[in-house]
């Protein structure tokens, strides 16, 4: 439970990070644009909170693959991001054949079943193998995990998009009831800006920050 | 990595099972027993789908919510939130 509060701490942060940095604060951009500036905030915020695991480098690596969103990855990853070599040597690594994945998981199930002979081994069958590359797919570098590795991976992943999710879920909840009540904060406003002043006001200072943050290590 | 891989045994793979089945929001059939990995993975997959559209929706919806709003008091709102947890 503490280890979830402090997830969605970290997230929560980034994300405001993330906002701060993209079209969505500057008033600037459609509504599109917006969206996906949201959207982008939310999933670096995530990958960035939790560290260091296989499917927080994948979803990187899949994210930095569309242009629009590699300034926006530099400047919140910083020095981390610039090893595009790392992350494309990871990458032909990525058995690109049907059949070479294939023979992989039937090797792996046949090198299982001699050391266990267990019925229920998990590679065993057709209809779980497909199964199994659906969840390949759906899980960030996926495709270059090994059985045992998707589904830690797995388990890892679906805990924090649930974790995203209610955290995001909060922010709406937070952010409408704000507005209702819009008329009766300016005092707090006011308490509260000197404090938080220096921390988001310049973009200077942002920068600093950013460089003193500890990076994501891939 | 390949030498570590041959020595996962089989309760590991279980232990990983029996904590997958927890985390899917579907009550648990206490008496049908486990269920078959090929339907859990269905309902794995399932999860991780719905979580996304969600994602998908909630950041639609944040961003028309921001839209309306001056930029500094959503930011503040978001620091309070920050500061308040």
């Amino acid at each position: 439970m503490q280890a979830t509060k402090s997830f969605e701490q970290a997230f929560l942060k980034q994300m405001l990070l993330g906002i701060q940095l993209s079209a969505v604060s500057h008033g600037s951009g459609s509504l599109q644009e917006r969206k996906s500036a949201i959207k982008l905030s939310a999933d670096v915020a995530m990958a960035v909170a939790r560290g260091s695991k296989k499917w927080t480098r994948g979803l990187i690596a899949s994210l930095s693959k569309e242009e629009q969103n590699r300034s926006f990855l530099q400047f919140v990853l910083g020095k981390e991001f610039e090893r595009p070599a790392k992350i494309c040597h990871s990458s032909w690594k990525i058995p690109r054949s049907k059949n070479i994945v294939r023979r992989s998981l039937r090797f792996l199930s046949k090198r299982k079943s001699n050391i266990r002979a267990p019925n229920s081994s998990v590679l065993a069958g057709t209809l779980v193998e497909k199964r199994t590359q659906v969840l390949k797919r759906l899980v960030p570098g996926g495709q270059s995990m090994d059985a045992f590795s998707l589904l830690d991976e797995t388990l890892d992943y679906a805990a924090c998009l649930r974790a995203q999710v209610d955290v995001m879920q909060k922010l709406m909840t937070t952010l409408e009831a704000s507005k209702h009540s819009d008329a009766q904060r300016p005092k707090e406003k006011f308490h509260l800006l000197p404090m938080v002043g220096s921390w988001y006001s310049t973009r200077k200072g942002l920068r600093k920050r950013l460089s003193k943050r500890p990076k994501l290590t891939l | 990595m390949s030498s570590r891989r041959s020595r996962i045994s089989e309760e590991e793979i279980n232990e990983l099972i029996s904590k997958l089945q927890s985390l899917l929001p579907e009550t648990r059939r206490r008496g049908a027993g486990r269920a078959s990995s090929a339907k859990l993975l269905q309902e794995t997959c399932n999860y991780i789908r719905s979580l996304r559209r969600e994602v998908d929706d909630l950041s639609d919806r944040l961003s028309a919510l921001m839209e309306t709003m001056d930029n500094n008091s959503a930011e503040a709102e978001i620091v309070r939130s920050l500061l308040r947890s």
